[in-house]
């Protein structure tokens, strides 16, 4: 038999009672002055933070229901009782410790998939899911491509060397001025005009371009967005701010891996269409050290050299997204075969025509109010 | 009956460091090894600390909300409002990558619109969930009111704020400040607030003194940096270093500069919108003056640089212990007529938009 003094609100109106609780190992029941309430199953208190040294606890189908024991509660009744939760759920039950360690497994689990799992889903996803939706995203985009009889002709000419099969839907020259070329998602290349302009030969601009095919057949835009996208949701960090979504397709990276692939299919293709690498490798050079200040051996140089005018950080360029390394200018310079007679990409004509193209189109829209 | 007046004030805190860092420390190790997902258990793990060590009058208040009901809150808005812009920004990007910028605009412009809508929403719920999960006594808070109606005046009154050079902006804030609780209520008792804006807005004019010290502040760096300003040419001898400290010197001062001015009409307007509740018999003050919002301003960027951002747990304490403290409460309140409140709980994770808990004050 229990009887022990407790203080008891009844969640019905503010005052707090002073109740003798009698009961025994099933329930109790509590009598006060002229009162009496109950009976009560234990199994159904619920142990809730302490009120200075007073233990409380809830029942968990009257709201605003309290009884506090103040000082000891002997034995036989504490036995009765419901632990406190600290950390809640399977914390309690295995530890601090162990369930940090547990945890901090899982959360290591769930970012490697995430990170790799798009790379695994990726070539599954029907290629006419993401030709649509790429469609949805970039459409005609805004009138911006550049479109002359010669150019559509030179243009065609080189896609026709370099992408044989036609792996990209089309590749497109925008009127937009960044040194920059993407692979959108849906099979579409374009590339900025600038490029072409700081570009000294066809053959420089066909690496670049074999390098963004290489990322069309390997999908790895698609992998690119799926990532991002499955790393925002996982983290939460669903900002909404979004810039536009052109900075957000710039701003796309793929892994080392995956560069290094396109860096080889543009290799491949180069080679199948009889283009020189050694043309690549020195614009990938002359960029690079013009974009990051960097020496010859690709380490940084003295501060005074930076400051030139010249070499301003030019975050939107292709080559602040693709940095060369010692290793990459050599991976070009030693596929070129010594000795072996390589065809320019484009007769000159042809090469000129190019270059013309945004200028001579006069009804191509100008790249002013292009969203930043 | 119970009357506040009585040793201490009306309100009391009586935690302490030593009981909370052994919270805050197991919360940042937990929120980090679930990337996060923890954080809805270490707000409801910090706030029943907070609320137990905290007593008003005779007793302590105790927090009864849970993480589990934030986190399903959480999931909700993801579904219903995150999965929709996500969409929506799809939308507006893809219209602007086709050159049609206008509906891009007009698309941007009505996402804005409702966010902006659900943001005054989510500040009426939060008050609403936090009132809803206080006990004291045995008796909760709550509202009635669902918060959709105070949404549309946040958005009309901020907009009519922010016209004639923001000078309205705090008739806007305390005539919110109001409206939002007078719908609330304690037990049977309606919250009754009747804040003025004079005693806020002389206050007010100092965002307005800003510009001129800013400019004075730029002139001086103009000195030290060498520049045309004004029409003027100011050349300099001093070394680059120096002329770099200048600069950053000089925008931090800005920023803390707003910062003063921001503390100085927000411990203004607490003082009116505080002072100007009450509940049954009761009214409420809060007397923290803008010394004492200095020194929690100051003690914040303290502790927070001195431990290298590690003192960024145990800022929710600090400031839970200031309000506290600074609060008072005078008059008599009926326990036997203070009975259970009726207000809605909704049970499946607090509803919608009481997940996003934006500050409630
Ligand atoms: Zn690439």
């Amino acid at each position: 038999m229990i009887n022990i003094q407790v203080w008891h609100y009844d969640g019905r109106n503010a005052n707090k009672w002073q109740p003798q609780l009698f009961g025994d190992s099933h329930g109790f029941r509590l009598i006060g002055d002229g009162w009496e309430a109950g009976p009560y199953s234990w199994a159904d208190l619920q142990a809730l933070d302490n009120a200075g040294s007073d233990r409380v606890f809830g029942h968990q189908y009257e709201p605003g229901w309290r009884i506090g024991f103040a000082g000891e509660i002997p034995a036989d009744v504490a036995a009765l009782l419901p632990q406190r939760q600290r950390y809640g759920g399977f914390i309690d039950r295995i530890g601090l410790w162990r369930a940090s360690a547990v945890l901090a497994c899982v959360a290591a689990l769930v970012v490697f998939i995430g990170v790799k799992a798009p790379g695994w889903i990726a070539p599954f996803v029907p290629q006419s899911w993401e030709d649509n939706m790429g469609d949805a995203m970039v459409g005609d985009f805004g009138g911006r491509y550049c479109h002359t009889k010669d150019g559509d002709a030179a243009l065609k000419a080189l896609t026709a060397k370099l992408d044989p099969e036609g792996h990209a839907r089309s590749i497109e020259v925008a009127n937009i001025r960044m040194v920059n070329a993407i692979a959108l998602p849906g099979r579409r290349i374009i590339i900025f005009t600038d490029l072409i302009e700081k570009a000294e030969s066809p053959d420089e601009v066909a690496g670049v371009l074999g390098h963004e095919l290489g990322h069309v057949e390997h999908r790895d835009t698609l992998t690119a967005m799926m990532r991002q996208l499955g790393l925002s949701v996982i983290l939460g960090g669903m900002d909404g701010t979004g810039g536009s979504q052109i900075n957000a397709l710039l701003g796309l990276s793929f892994s080392r891996e995956a560069e290094h692939q396109a860096d080889l299919t543009a290799l491949d293709k180069m080679k199948a269409a009889n283009i020189s690498p050694t043309g690549t490798a020195a614009f990938f050079r002359r960029m690079d050290k013009s974009l990051w200040g960097t020496s010859e051996d690709g380490k940084g140089k003295k501060a005074e050299d930076k400051v030139q005018g010249e070499q301003i950080r030019d975050l939107t360029s292709w080559f602040a997204s693709h940095p060369s390394s010692k290793s990459r200018y050599e991976l070009f310079e030693n596929a070129a075969v010594k000795g072996h007679e390589y065809a320019p990409a484009l007769t000159p004509a042809q090469w000129d025509a190019l270059r013309g193209m945004c200028v001579d189109d006069r009804d191509v829209k100008s790249d002013f109010g292009f969203g930043f | 009956m119970d009357t506040p007046d009585q040793a201490g004030g009306a309100f009391g805190f009586d935690g302490t460091w030593r009981e909370y860092a052994p919270i805050a420390f197991t919360n940042l190790l937990l929120t980090i090894v679930t990337l996060g997902i923890y954080r809805f258990w270490a707000t409801t793990r910090s706030r029943r600390y907070l609320w137990s060590r905290t007593r008003f009058i005779d007793d302590r208040l105790e927090w009864t909300g849970t993480g589990k009901e934030l986190f399903l809150g959480f999931l909700m808005v993801l579904l219903i409002l995150g999965l929709p812009f996500l969409f929506l920004q799809f939308g507006v990007q893809a219209l602007a990558m086709r050159g049609m910028g206008g509906m891009a605009a007009i698309l941007g412009v009505a996402a804005f619109v409702v966010i902006f809508y659900f943001g005054g929403v989510a500040r009426f719920r939060a008050l609403r969930y936090r009132l809803g999960r206080t006990y004291w006594h045995g008796i909760r808070g709550g509202s009635n009111d669902n918060g959709f109606g105070y949404g549309i005046s946040y958005m009309w009154k901020n907009l009519v704020g922010m016209m004639a050079f923001y000078l309205l902006v705090p008739w806007a804030m305390i005539s919110l400040w109001n409206e939002r609780w007078n719908k609330m209520s304690f037990g049977p008792h309606l919250f009754e607030c009747d804040a003025k804006v004079a005693p806020v807005f002389k206050r007010f004019l100092l965002f307005y003194l800003a510009p001129f010290l800013i400019l004075i502040m730029m002139f001086f760096v103009a000195g030290a940096v060498g520049g045309f300003f004004g029409g003027i040419g100011v050349r300099t001898s001093y070394p680059p270093a120096i002329a770099v400290l200048v600069m950053v010197v000089a925008v931090i001062g800005i920023y803390v500069l707003l910062g003063l001015i921001a503390l100085a009409y927000y411990s203004a307007f607490l003082r009116e919108g505080i002072g100007s509740l009450r509940l049954a018999g009761l009214k409420f003050d809060f007397e923290a003056n803008t010394d004492d919002w200095l020194k929690l301003f100051f003690g914040d960027v303290l502790l927070v640089v001195c431990t290298l951002g590690i003192g960024l747990i145990f800022l929710q304490y600090r400031h839970w212990k200031f309000f506290i403290t600074h609060m008072e409460a005078y008059g008599e309140i009926d326990l036997d007529e203070l009975t259970q409140s009726t207000t809605t709980l909704s049970k499946h994770g607090e509803g919608l938009l009481d997940a996003l808990d934006v500050g409630a004050f």
